[in-house]
């Protein structure tokens, strides 16, 4: 009996231990099954990135140079250093060594290294100069707590000449207002990727042969801007500023042949080198981002579509009521009273009355179809991000007062740019160009192919408005102040009232000044737009004494470096 | 001729099976030796290219620096400032310079951008 009872108890065993067994060989097959097959994705991804590190290959931003080869904008390689907190021994003095490296304050470092102690990674500072690099390899600091990263530091050489033109990159190399923002893209590049084996502790190994992806460098860009004549822009207005102490002001300079923009200047300014000195206020490019009425330059564009719907004769005159005329409830008045003028001297004398009844033969829709003929109320289509678009009201919006107020260049808002465009297609002989700030792409075969016009009026139209009247305005009007000698030009004087905010009414004491000129009279080359918004000092504040002499100014040293014939013109007659 | 009297002497004495065998460890160890050659070659090779990579990388840096400070030296800013109005040649330049600092790489280890170069002359 008891050796039956004993057989059955290591029966019993055997089959629990091989029960056991069995179970344990289950578990470890579950487990195989869970790692090898249920997770394997997900071990193997962790174990990839454990395994390998990829470092992003920088690609070096393009430069910018002007229509002559000249450097704008340029990109060098500069080192910033880190540290890894975590392995800090003594803070406090490494703190010190580092600042007086760097020439900072060590509590302020030392602060933040507390701050991040159980970190592996911290910035100190980002591209060091030469000397503080030197320095800081010199004081010898263990290898595993420091180090330094190539990072590209964007240079313009130029300092703040064409600064709003060209915006900025910022730290992370991301363009930021100009060129450098709409041609982001183009100049910025392509980063490309490589692939390292690194072990348990992070030290990298090996780097594998393969590229994961190339780095490909920006393109770089050719401006149509001049240095030169853009110098010579940003003097006039350095001393419109000190002279007259406006809110802002600012120049273009363009050749109406073709659109190319060889100056573009605003005030105040800021230099890109040092972006965070200079006030917010600074940064806003007046040309192309802000907005104002354009008083009484607008009104050859409207003599211009009047004479091209024949709503007027060039040989007939207008009876300007002597200085004052009831339009409606409206009582409007000339800065001096006039009998009968002809057309040419209602520009020339820039007569308010005058240009009220060339607006009651438009009517509201002619006067409309006008604005936006010349390309006002929409954006010309330069590449700058920051441009605006004007503001032209809907149609239907417009009333009686509008057919006396648009003429004289109220009741709408335009850009300087929009402005000088539209200047610009009347001494072309009619075609609106759209504006460039980048020289012509070229096909193999060395065709333009990115040039835009539109027929806007007839030549004779635009020819006898230039070459008569606005001529006219420079010889005997409001732009006398303007003459060069030796040179026929024309122009057009504009002073606008602004809205004072606290009367919601035609402030009689801030303006906005402005004048537009350009020359030879018979085959235009160069235009100058001069904007001085609201001066402040001196008097009187119009159009002819603020803006016209710096606007002459410009365009006489412009004249001397533009070639009668353009390079892109010749290309395009090739 | 020492060395070829000995193995036929060891095959004349020894029989077939030691000259095989010998004759094979010959071949393995030649054929070891001329791949350590060949291995150390394109380590040199490797590193005389990442050398010159490099080189080329500092070259091009360097000439970058340089090229930015004379663009500072010679800005129309600085210039102008300096000179009397009427003394300087304002005409403006007829010979182009290139559009890239990077035209010539060494080796065109960068591919590049489809489509067209803005401005290029």
């Amino acid at each position: 009996m008891e050796c039956t009872s004993l057989n059955r108890r290591l029966a019993w065993r055997m089959r629990a231990l091989i029960a056991g067994l069995i179970l344990m060989w289950l578990i470890l097959a579950g487990r195989l099954i869970d790692l090898q097959w249920l997770h394997q994705a997900n071990y193997a991804r962790t174990a990839r990135q454990q395994r390998l590190y990829v470092e992003d290959i920088r690609a070096r931003p393009g430069e910018i140079m002007d229509r002559d080869g000249r450097l704008l904008a340029m990109t060098v390689s500069t080192q910033s250093l880190f540290i890894n907190p975590s392995r800090l021994q003594t803070p406090w003095k490494t703190a010190q060594q580092l600042a007086t490296a760097l020439g900072g304050n060590a509590d302020q470092l030392f602060a933040r290294f507390d701050l991040h102690a159980d970190k592996q990674f911290l910035w100190v500072q980002r591209r060091l100069t030469d000397a503080q690099a030197r320095r800081v390899r010199a004081l010898k600091l263990p290898g595993d707590v420091w180090g330094f990263r190539n990072e590209y530091l964007r240079q313009y050489p130029q300092g703040p000449l064409a600064a709003h033109v060209l915006g900025l990159r910022d730290i992370d190399g991301n363009g930021r207002g100009g060129v450098e923002q709409s041609l982001d893209r183009d100049i910025r590049g392509l980063d490309g990727k490589r692939v390292m084996d690194r072990d348990a502790r992070g030290h990298v190994l090996q780097v594998r042969d393969e590229v994961d992806a190339m780095p490909a460098d920006g393109r770089s860009v050719r401006l149509t801007i001049d240095s030169v004549i853009q110098l010579f822009a940003e003097r006039e207005l350095d001393d419109v500023m000190q002279t007259w102490k406006p809110r802002s002001c600012a120049a273009i300079v363009l050749d109406p042949r073709n659109g190319e923009i060889l100056a573009m200047a605003s005030r105040p300014g800021f230099d890109p080198n040092r972006p965070a000195v200079d006030s917010d206020h600074a940064w806003k490019n007046t040309a192309v981002a802000a907005v104002y009425e354009p008083g009484s330059t607008l009104k050859p564009c409207i003599v211009a579509w009047a004479l091209q719907q024949d709503r007027i004769q060039s040989s007939e005159s207008l009876d300007c009521e002597n200085g004052a005329y009831r339009m409606g409830r409206r009582l409007l008045h000339d800065h001096h009273p006039y009998g009968r003028l002809s057309i040419e001297d209602i520009l020339v004398k820039s007569s308010n009355i005058g240009m009220a009844k060339i607006g009651e033969r438009l009517g509201n829709e002619g006067l409309y179809r006008s604005i936006t003929r010349f390309g006002f109320g929409q954006r010309t289509g330069i590449r700058l991000a920051e441009e605006l678009r004007g503001m032209v009201r809907p149609l239907k919006q417009w009333n009686a007062y509008s057919t006396g107020s648009v003429p004289m260049g109220q009741e709408i808002a335009v850009t300087p740019l929009q402005l000088i465009v539209a200047h610009a297609a009347l001494a072309n002989g009619g075609t609106l160009i759209r504006p460039r700030l980048v020289m012509h792409s070229q096909n193999p075969s060395g065709q333009t192919v990115d040039r835009v016009s539109t027929f806007c009026v007839k030549p004779a139209v635009a020819n006898w408005v230039v070459r008569q009247a606005m001529q006219g305005v420079i010889q005997r009007g409001t732009g006398r102040k303007a003459q060069i000698a030796g040179v026929a030009m024309f122009g057009k004087t504009g002073t606008a009232q602004k809205i004072d905010p606290a009367t919601g009414r035609y402030s009689a004491t801030r303006h906005v000044c402005s004048f537009v000129c350009g020359a030879p009279a018979d085959a235009p080359r160069v235009m100058v737009l001069l904007v001085v918004d609201e001066p402040s000092v001196g008097a009187p504040h119009f159009g002819g004494t603020v803006a016209a002499p710096g606007a002459s100014r410009i365009l006489e040293n412009a004249l001397a470096r533009t070639p009668r014939t353009s390079p892109s013109l010749q290309t395009a007659r090739k | 001729m020492f060395f070829l009297g000995t193995v036929a002497q060891l095959a004349w004495i020894g029989g077939d099976m030691y000259f095989r065998f010998g004759s094979a460890v010959l071949l393995v160890l030649a054929i070891s030796l001329v791949g350590i050659v060949l291995e150390k070659r394109n380590l040199e090779l490797r590193r005389r290219l990442t050398r010159q990579h490099y080189q080329t990388a500092v070259l091009l840096e360097k000439h970058a620096k340089l090229r930015l400070k004379t663009q500072r030296l010679g800005a129309p800013q600085r210039v102008l400032k300096a000179l009397p109005p009427g003394q300087l040649d304002q005409r403006p330049a007829r010979d182009l310079p290139p559009a890239s600092i990077r035209s010539g790489p060494l080796l065109p280890w960068q591919r590049q951008l489809p489509g067209p170069v803005h401005g290029s002359p």
